[in-house]
């Protein structure tokens, strides 16, 4: 599946494109689920979140290459069958 | 020197046994005398020495990912019992240290693997181990936070990389950890080249968190006279190098600052002396500084650190014995 079909997935399932698990600067954290935002932590804010979460202006739309969003939702689609 | 001379001592054949014991296979590499056998022979006579010389302060010079192959206990083990007197390290192996003393882990890989499917992974690679990005994240977090505490507690006073250490090694709770067992033991750990791996990371996240003026403080040069101090008080210098690099000048420099010399070396490296670098640069080439000296007792064994330094160490700590303690140095 190739992210840009799992990108549509996500909206088709009411979360938003511009997600953590798609920012350039993210890190895993609870791989492929959670992800470690420095941006929080440096701003002593909550800095695991999720995949899916959105919550940063300077995000950028370029797609990432790594697998988090994908095996995220294989993840949610084995838990939900 | 006369033809006869040449001719003196005849290389023995190995003997392999069932159940023989480390130091009984190092026993037949000495027979040998040959290459890379006859190298690290000599190298656990001359650490065995090392060990046994009541006067000689030990440095351990590590550099290469030797913690997270696997060496992480052993090193341990040593700073432990009085092994070795202080540890001079790249930053990064106290990194690895630190991964699996706040719960992560490495991992058996290989080196022939798409390493393009590895990044998509968050998985990187050390030649044949793998480290997972979220372990060396979960590090990150807790260090970053032991680096606001510390910070608090110094209040602006410089410390030095070895303070550092203590002062993680204190809050960690793993008995395993290298730094750990540095804090408990006394034993100082140098990181010469500091800024040179995850701590440059940690230190710039502290930093951002901080109010500028509370950062921490860490102050490359404070180490010199730390590391000075300890060779000045010291009768006799002994070195073990594993790899080389920042780690195994700045042992050398602090016995040439001294004016003393090392009377012990062992270089483990597979490193060329050609190119000119010092993790390659030969011992004899270290003569010529006036770092070690011409009548010490040395080796350089050209091998893979993690198969001949294990050895030398069971080989050595056989021929001690399990009752042999050793006080420490200086």
């Amino acid at each position: 599946m190739k992210l840009e079909e799992v990108l549509e997935l996500s909206r088709k399932t009411g979360q938003m494109r511009k997600v953590c698990g798609n920012c350039r600067y993210h890190n895993t954290y609870k791989y492929p689920d959670q992800v470690f935002c420095f941006a929080r932590f440096s701003h002593r804010e909550n800095p695991v979140v999720s995949v899916w979460f959105d919550h940063c202006n300077e995000w950028e739309s370029k797609l990432q290459e790594c697998f988090c969003l994908e095996d995220s939702l294989k993840k949610r689609g084995k838990r939900t069958k | 020197m006369k033809r006869e001379e040449f001719l003196s001592t005849p290389v023995t054949h190995m003997k392999i046994k069932q159940d023989m014991t480390v130091d009984q296979l190092v026993q037949q590499f000495k027979n040998s005398g040959s290459f890379g056998a006859g190298r690290l022979a000599t190298a656990c006579d001359v650490y065995e020495n090392m060990v046994r010389d009541d006067k000689c302060t030990l440095f351990l010079a590590l550099a290469g990912a030797m913690v997270p192959a696997g060496l992480r206990t052993t090193i341990s083990d040593l700073i432990r019992k009085r092994l070795i007197d202080a540890l001079v390290s790249t930053g990064a192996n106290m990194v690895h240290d630190l991964i699996e003393a706040l719960g992560g882990q490495h991992y058996q890989g290989h080196w022939h693997v798409d390493d393009y499917l590895l990044y998509k992974y968050h998985i990187y690679r050390i030649y044949d181990v793998f480290v997972p990005e979220e372990d060396f994240i979960k590090a990150d977090e807790t260090l970053v936070k032991m680096f606001d505490e510390i910070s608090e507690k110094t209040e602006g006073k410089r410390v030095s990389t070895n303070e550092l250490m203590w002062e993680v090694g204190k809050r960690l709770k793993d008995t395993d950890s290298i730094v750990r067992s540095a804090y408990e033991a006394k034993v100082p750990i140098f990181l010469p080249a500091m800024r040179d791996s995850e701590f440059a990371y940690i230190h710039t996240v502290h930093q951002t968190r901080s109010n500028p003026r509370k950062a921490l403080l860490v102050d490359a040069f404070k180490e010199v006279p730390e590391l000075l101090d300890i060779a000045g008080r010291s009768e006799r210098l002994g070195m073990v190098v594993l790899g080389g690099g920042v780690p195994r000048n700045s042992v050398q420099h602090a016995a040439l600052m001294t004016g003393k010399g090392l009377d012990y070396a062992v270089v483990i490296t597979t490193d060329r002396p050609e190119p000119g670098g010092l993790s390659g640069s030969t011992i004899e080439e270290t003569i010529s500084w006036g770092k070690v000296k011409h009548k010490a007792n040395k080796v350089m064994v050209i091998g893979d650190a993690l198969i001949a330094f294990p050895m030398m160490v069971a080989s050595v700590m056989e021929r001690l014995g399990p009752n042999f303690r050793r006080k420490g140095n200086p």
